[in-house]
């Protein structure tokens, strides 16, 4: 709303340097670029490593990605680790996933929940996924 | 005169604010942190807190169209009440068969809020315009309504409040799912989600957000336009 001494400010300041109109658009302005944000990184790439328990790379170990449906989570992609040990799914579709890692003789990993702030957001898993050992 | 400690009052005035953000604290801390209300013994400070179940609510029902929609809906309710609570508060400074029906068009509140407001302003002003030839129209936009901008943020804030939190009538009137408002994809969403806590408690957040953002742009206006008239001898 318009003080007492705004009549000595020109009418395009009143009108749009005032807080009923920089606030939404300060809002507009972090949408939009979170928005530019989202849409760069948006290829639903998970990238991690898979390791024994002792910390050694484990190589063609099957790595599974279940998706969030409603309750429960489902079996969507399978992909295999390298020879490094690091694996890479691609086409993640959702923003609640688990991975999870197996090898015959090396057993299975846990599964790792990955909350993103996006569909399909990029991700580097920090944590590597263990197998236990036979 | 006797001049009293003014910390009693500050002190029960605090005390009243703490008690009356404590339910808006607990809302946010479990939006960020899911942590069931029934948690035994329960936590001041949230755990591990997060924002994914705001991600949870914004993918789990179509939250930007029911935003759009409450927006939409919400600016309509604002322009129809602030055309119509003028012209009936306006109306009702004079005695006129239009000061007794147009009431109904409206809130009844927003009219008082405009017509204490209204009464504020000297008759001799209106006088003179009436003098210079201006129309009844023409006094209450071009002289009345820029002398009167608290009544309209009053009016505003009360009107998006209650378009914003309608169930009942949307509910009833709505076929469409693309025509719901969020009143009505907070119900919707329930349904949907099994484990619901942290989501809907984020839920709660995003409704009552631009309500709050906008009570805190205009409160000035607010509480001017709520107590204009009231201290008049």
């Amino acid at each position: 709303m318009a003080d007492e001494d705004d009549f000595e400010r020109p009418r395009w300041k009143v009108w749009l340097l005032n807080r009923f109109v920089l606030t939404p658009v300060i809002l507009l302005v972090i949408a939009l670029g979170w928005d530019l944000y989202a849409s760069m990184n948006n290829d639903g790439l998970i990238v991690g490593r898979v390791v024994d328990a002792q910390g050694n790379p484990v190589a063609d170990a099957d790595v599974s990605l279940w998706i969030f449906n409603f309750t429960t989570f489902n079996e969507n992609k399978h992909v295999t680790s390298g020879p490094d040990g690091v694996f890479t799914i691609t086409g993640n579709p959702s923003h609640n996933v688990q991975v999870t890692a197996q090898k015959p003789g090396l057993g299975a990993s846990p599964r790792v929940p990955i909350r993103l702030y996006f569909r399909s957001q990029n991700v580097t898993l920090k944590e590597p996924l263990v197998l236990p050992g036979a | 005169m006797r001049r009293y400690p003014r910390w009693p009052i500050h002190l029960a005035l605090i005390l009243t604010s703490f008690v009356m953000l404590v339910p808006f604290y607990w809302v946010f801390k479990t939006s960020i942190s899911g942590e069931n209300i029934f948690n035994y013994p329960p936590s001041i400070i949230p755990r591990n807190p997060n924002l994914f179940y705001y991600v949870d609510v914004w993918y789990a029902i179509p939250f930007a169209r029911y935003f759009l929609n409450s927006v939409i809906v919400t600016v309509l309710t604002i322009a129809a009440n602030i055309v119509l609570n003028a012209m009936a508060g306006y109306a009702l400074t004079r005695d006129s068969y239009l000061g007794l029906a147009l009431p109904q068009f409206s809130t009844i509140i927003c009219i008082f809020v405009f017509k204490a407001s209204f009464d504020a302003i000297p008759a001799s002003l209106i006088d003179a315009a009436k003098v210079d030839g201006l129309s009844e129209w023409r006094i209450i936009w071009t002289i009345m309504m820029p002398l009167a901008k608290s009544a309209m943020a009053t009016n505003v804030i009360l009107s998006f409040i209650w378009s914003w939190n309608n169930f009942l009538w949307p509910l009833i009137m709505t076929r469409s799912p693309e025509m719901q408002t969020l009143p009505l994809g907070l119900s919707r969403f329930l349904s949907y989600q099994e484990d619901t806590t942290g989501a809907l408690y984020a839920f709660c957040i995003m409704v009552l957000a631009p309500g709050i953002l906008l009570f805190l742009l205009a409160q000035k206006e607010f509480i001017q336009g709520l107590t204009s008239g009231a201290t008049k001898g």
